[in-house]
């Protein structure tokens, strides 16, 4: 397993630990196989109390059986610890759990249902409290099969919550589900770790994942591969920025290396192939396999280019010195890798979100919203995107 | 009180579940009706001795409340399992104090409820379109225990066919392939002087006999019933142990 520096050796962050000495979730070398396939081979992990741990990973790396062996729904080879004990002793009152896939009976409404799980806790959550707290009030007296996708999932959600518990298992809480209804799972999260509430969360949401986890785990064929902050993550295995220059004809590769090496400044910006457009000689397409020099051309005649390793504040810069140059920018976008470039770099497979989070495209110019990561700590933007010539 | 407050919200959510599908509710009533509608009114015993049943009417009584006590159970029981498992609520509730003795037990509940009423409409229904004649005795709320009992013991079954069949489809078909055989060769509505000797250990291993030996003893012939409930209540803690200890997690 591949730790980043800021994490402790056992893999487990500075939170803390259980009263007894132990992280609040350890599993050691644990392994699971369903006849002759492999669902675990020696994973490892330690999560500390009030932590929120993401894991990620392809489909079939073994994430919901990782969460089944910390549950204790499922046995396997090795160690698992929850709050210090194995996962079948521990008082259920203490853990919630979201498993994935859940479909509870469609035929009670959101309070019922909310009512039937705090039914079998002997100290639950005032259940029109836990209904406020995921936004399903004004909708409680809705059967649940009648609700939308966001409302079931925050539904399901608040059966995990009822009991107040000290850790929380979210198996893809919000897959399947519009951008409003994850953000008010995000915001129950983020609530909960406040409240000091350990979660560990799977999700295909990468962006997801990147906003409300203090470290993250990436899982592959069964085992832990890196754990870290997302920004270690991101910084050891991410990449660097990249500018994107969309630009108005076809440009001459003299024309825009040129404007590329005047702004290097000691700065070594690298620019290299954008798009998938096919390139058809002349202009931007020219400059791929040149030195610090790539990009393409589309239909129209455009170029587009990217250039990597600048950073935000040299943006203005890089066009400023393409537009000295001759060339006109039709728009210029910019984006800071990302944790779905970690999964890319570390898995070596295209990231394909399973549900409507797709990441923030820098190509799209969009911005997203800012939020706040679940230590309160604000979210820098991903990228930022600017459209216009000069 | 922390077991029964479990139960109580278990049992409350699956009645609440099952009144709402009204399909469901339609036909667990309307099954034992038919039934009913069918052999004891239109083919029954003809009073020459003719027809298919060679009983006096009233001995059949236990045969139609038997077909709710049998069927209901194990296609109810089963069914909740296939969906249950295919919602993945039983990892959930593995997490929860809830045990799986306390979920069995809560459906089982539900299910006494609801079959406690569909019985008293068939045990009315016979009365009123058969010439069974039924012994009014200081015994016959008995009947009510071999009820519940009854359906105890063919949940704990329905639970361990739901419990082993992968799919909602392959619930149903064990169900039906289990209860068919059961229920003709339990002394219901075949005598047993119609079998063959050889036979008779099977009817003797099947619970249903002895629910229908002590309701036809409350009820028919006068005879004694307290050994068929001590037995059949015996049947019933070993097939809800079963059924629990079966019932799914995960894997």
């Amino acid at each position: 397993m591949e730790n980043d520096p800021d994490v402790d050796g056992g893999g487990v962050g500075d939170q803390g630990v259980d009263g007894a000495g132990d992280p609040v979730l350890r599993a050691d070398d644990v392994r699971k196989s369903y006849g002759e396939v492999t669902a675990l081979s020696g994973a490892d992990l330690a999560v500390g109390r009030g932590e929120v741990f993401g894991l990620i990973g392809p489909n079939g790396a073994g994430k919901t059986t990782l969460v089944r062996a910390l549950t204790g729904t499922t046995a396997v080879e090795g160690t698992v610890r929850v709050l210090g004990t194995a996962p079948d002793a521990v008082d259920p009152e203490r853990v919630g759990l979201l498993p994935q896939s859940f479909d509870p009976p469609g035929r009670l409404t959101a309070r019922e249902l909310v009512a039937y799980y705090a039914g079998l806790y002997d100290d639950a959550r005032d259940v029109e409290a836990v209904l406020e707290a995921v936004g399903l009030a004004s909708d409680a007296d809705a059967w649940y099969e009648t609700l939308s996708g966001g409302q079931r999932r925050r539904a399901c959600v608040a059966t995990a919550l009822v009991n107040d518990p000290d850790v929380l298992f979210l198996d893809e809480p919000t897959t399947g589900i519009d951008p409003a209804g994850r953000r008010d799972i995000h915001r129950v999260i983020r609530e909960a770790a406040a409240a000091g509430v350990t979660v560990f969360l799977t999700s295909h949401a990468m962006g997801e994942v990147e906003r409300l986890a203090d470290r993250v785990g990436l899982i592959r064929e069964g085992s832990i591969v890196a754990v870290g902050s997302p920004e270690s993550l991101i910084a050891a295995h991410g990449g660097e920025p990249t500018l994107t220059l969309r630009l108005e004809g076809a440009a001459e590769r003299d024309v825009v290396e040129s404007g590329v090496k005047a702004v290097r400044s000691g700065t070594p910006y690298d620019a290299r192939r954008a798009g998938t457009t096919t390139a058809r000689g002349g202009g931007a397409a020219g400059m791929a396999g040149a030195a610090g020099a790539a990009g393409t051309t589309d239909a129209a005649g455009a170029a587009t280019i990217e250039i990597t390793g600048v950073p935000l504040e040299g943006i203005g810069a890089v066009v400023d010195a393409v537009t000295d140059a001759g060339v006109g920018v039709e728009s210029a976008s910019w984006s800071e890798p990302s944790l779905e470039d970690v999964y890319l770099e570390l898995t070596g497979e295209a990231y394909r979100p399973a549900g409507p989070e797709s990441g923030t495209e820098a190509s799209t110019g969009a911005t997203p919203e800012p939020e706040t990561k679940a230590g309160g700590d604000s979210e820098r933007p991903e990228s930022t995107a600017a459209e216009g010539s000069r | 009180m922390s077991r029964v407050r479990r139960i109580r919200a278990e049992a409350v959510a699956a009645a609440r579940s099952f009144l709402r599908r009204r399909t469901a509710v339609f036909f667990t009533f309307f099954f034992p009706v038919i039934l009913v509608v069918i052999f004891g009114a239109l083919v029954r015993t003809q009073p020459t001795g003719g027809g298919l049943f060679a009983e006096p009417a009233g001995y059949y009584l236990p045969g139609y409340i038997g077909v709710v006590v049998l069927f209901t159970p194990l296609s109810r029981v089963g069914s909740e399992i296939a969906r249950h498992r295919d919602g993945n609520r039983f990892e959930k509730l593995a997490t929860t104090p809830l045990t799986r003795v306390e979920w069995l037990l809560a459906h089982t509940l539900v299910n006494v409820a609801i079959i406690g009423l569909a019985s008293v409409l068939v045990f009315g229904l016979v009365l009123l379109v058969t010439d069974a004649a039924v012994r009014v005795t200081a015994a016959l709320p008995a009947v009510a225990a071999f009820v519940v009992v009854g359906v105890a013991a063919f949940c704990g079954v329905g639970a361990a066919l739901g419990s082993l069949a992968d799919t909602q489809d392959g619930v149903i078909a064990a169900s039906n392939t289990v209860a068919l055989p059961i229920l003709f060769l339990s002394e219901t509505f075949v005598p047993p002087s119609l079998l063959p000797e050889w036979f008779l250990p099977a009817v003797a291993a099947s619970p249903l006999t002895y629910f229908a030996r002590g309701v036809r003893a409350i009820t028919y012939d006068g005879g004694p019933w307290l050994g068929d409930l001590a037995v059949l209540s015996a049947i019933a803690v070993l097939t809800l142990a079963v059924g629990s200890r079966l019932l799914p997690r995960t894997d």
